[in-house]
């Protein structure tokens, strides 16, 4: 009877058994980094000068990721620059190009009327790291260099300002 | 064989099991019923000696009890490695792009994948550090592993390559993946296969806005290459087969690409690196408090047993009862008293 119970506690156990079975996760873009702090990389402006998003700690960023052949980028670049301008001294606008050469960037700014500092990311760092969607991507970075808001797509005047409140406060 | 040897032999067999999960983790053979069963066996000899042993059937009660802890202790550690096997998660791979966070609820835990370069791409040296909430952060490397909890963590190579676009005049283009979870990595990941003749390979997918070209690309190892004798590549290499299409999904050229030589393709110029970049694979193991409080337990017992048991006889009764028990008398029964 005993043996007979341990054969049956055997084969209990053993029909409890599952299958290895491979799961996929994927994650990331703006919008799920709010609060983790914000990675920086050092690149070279249009201008020629060095800079990077903690070269602006301190003061709150907004940074605007985009591209040439981004018709959606070009069509937002009016609103932030003139946000830029109505911001100044408050918050510092950061326009990174996506992948390109600095003579391209430099080249559609300028042709465009933008006078905040374009990045040239031709390895696209910040790209890999931010945008999950689509470019235009936009990142506020509050003073202490934390993400308080990942927004993908164009955005109009009103809400950059919408944006930028809560880490002017 | 006696009842002695055979428990000794089962306990030690059963704690290489049991910590086979932590030094190789992520088999499949863990959940299957043929590592439960044999687990089962050990703990149920371990239970059924440490049971004779109460009843007083093996030798003296100092080394009775010496054995029967290091018995007990090697069942704790079967114990966790049997629950582990039935009722831990199966192993699961979180795969990451480059530079992105990825969080695991399960481990409460973000696992942040570190940025790729054409190097890192080729050395295959990617790493992975988890970070929580008021605990130190946890790094992975290629080929070590890391215990979070009662998960296992390691790292699992998979095909990638680092994508560069040029156009004709050598200026940067932007490189751009649609379909996966980060739009502006240049590495690919490779998670889609595809079915050429008699091999599978992995596919994946990237763009080039500013010529209006969609470049698939599939991976072909060294191996898939021989079977093709393409002339121009050495077969020691992987390499990455390129068909360019056009805003309209028309075929508008086709490219071999090796690693770290640029090619025309359509108006693009194109440079892949290739290598590998890894997924975080987490696996079920037992409690470290279990197995490794087991293994110290087994050890502890056997060297206790090792010294005489303590020196500490058995009683009278026992003493008496002993040598009529059959097993006794032939089961290494060095310690019997014999007055």
């Amino acid at each position: 009877m005993r043996r007979l119970l341990v054969v049956l506690g055997l084969l209990v156990l053993t029909g409890c058994y599952n299958t290895s079975e491979a799961a996929g996760a994927a994650g990331g873009g703006p919008s799920g980094l709010a609060g983790a702090p914000a990675q920086s990389f050092d690149l070279r402006r249009t201008d020629g000068r060095t800079d990077s998003l903690a070269r602006h700690r301190g003061k709150v960023v907004l940074l605007n990721l985009w591209a040439t052949w981004c018709a959606e980028c070009k069509s937002e670049m009016p609103a932030l620059e003139r946000f830029s301008r109505e911001y100044a001294g408050r918050v510092d606008v950061l326009g990174v190009d996506e992948g390109e050469s600095a003579g391209a960037a430099a080249e559609f700014a300028r042709a465009h009327g933008v006078t905040y500092p374009i990045l040239v990311d031709e390895t696209q760092q910040y790209g890999g790291t931010y945008v999950a969607l689509g470019l235009p991507t936009t990142v506020i970075v509050s003073r202490d260099g934390r993400v308080v808001k990942g927004i993908d797509g164009a955005l109009t005047l009103e809400q950059m300002r919408a944006a930028v409140a809560p880490a002017l406060r | 064989m006696t009842a002695r040897p055979i428990a000794l032999a089962c306990a030690a067999a059963g704690l290489v099991l049991a910590f086979a999960q932590l030094l190789l983790p992520g088999s499949p053979v863990y959940h299957g019923w043929q590592y439960a069963l044999a687990l089962a066996v050990t703990i149920v000899s371990g239970v059924a000696y440490v049971a004779r042993g109460a009843r007083g059937r093996d030798g003296a009660r100092g080394r009775r009890l010496a054995l029967a802890v290091a018995v007990a202790g090697a069942v704790l550690a079967e114990l966790g490695a049997l629950a582990s096997g039935l009722l831990g998660p199966d192993t699961s791979e979180v795969v990451g792009t480059p530079g992105t966070v990825v969080p695991i609820p399960a481990l409460g835990a973000a696992a942040f994948f570190a940025r790729a370069t054409p190097r890192t791409i080729a050395g295959a040296d990617g790493a992975v550090t988890l970070r929580r909430r008021g605990a130190p952060d946890v790094g992975v490397a290629s080929g070590g592993r890391a215990a979070l909890g009662d998960s296992v963590l390691f790292l699992a190579p998979r095909p990638a390559a680092y994508v560069e676009a040029f156009d004709e005049r050598g200026a940067h283009l932007t490189v751009t993946q649609p379909a996966a979870a980060s739009f502006l990595s240049p590495v690919l990941l490779f998670p889609q296969r595809q079915r050429i003749g008699a091999v599978d390979v992995p596919l994946d997918t990237f763009a080039a806005p500013a010529l209006h070209l969609t470049v698939h690309a599939l991976y072909f190892t060294p191996a898939d290459l021989a079977t093709f004798g393409h002339a121009g590549l050495a077969a020691s290499s992987p390499a990455l087969v390129l068909s360019a299409a056009d805003d309209r999904g028309r075929p508008v050229g086709l490219a071999m690409a090796p690693s770290g030589r640029t090619v025309a393709l359509a108006g693009l110029r194109v440079r892949v690196t290739i290598g590998s970049y890894p997924a975080l694979a987490v696996a079920a193991a037992p409690p470290p408090a279990l197995l490794y409080g087991g293994l110290l337990l087994f050890a502890l017992g056997l060297g206790w047993a090792a010294l005489g048991g303590g020196g500490v006889p058995g009683t009278v009764a026992e003493q008496s009862r002993t040598p009529t028990t059959p097993e006794a008398t032939t089961g290494g029964a060095a310690s019997v008293p014999t007055t």
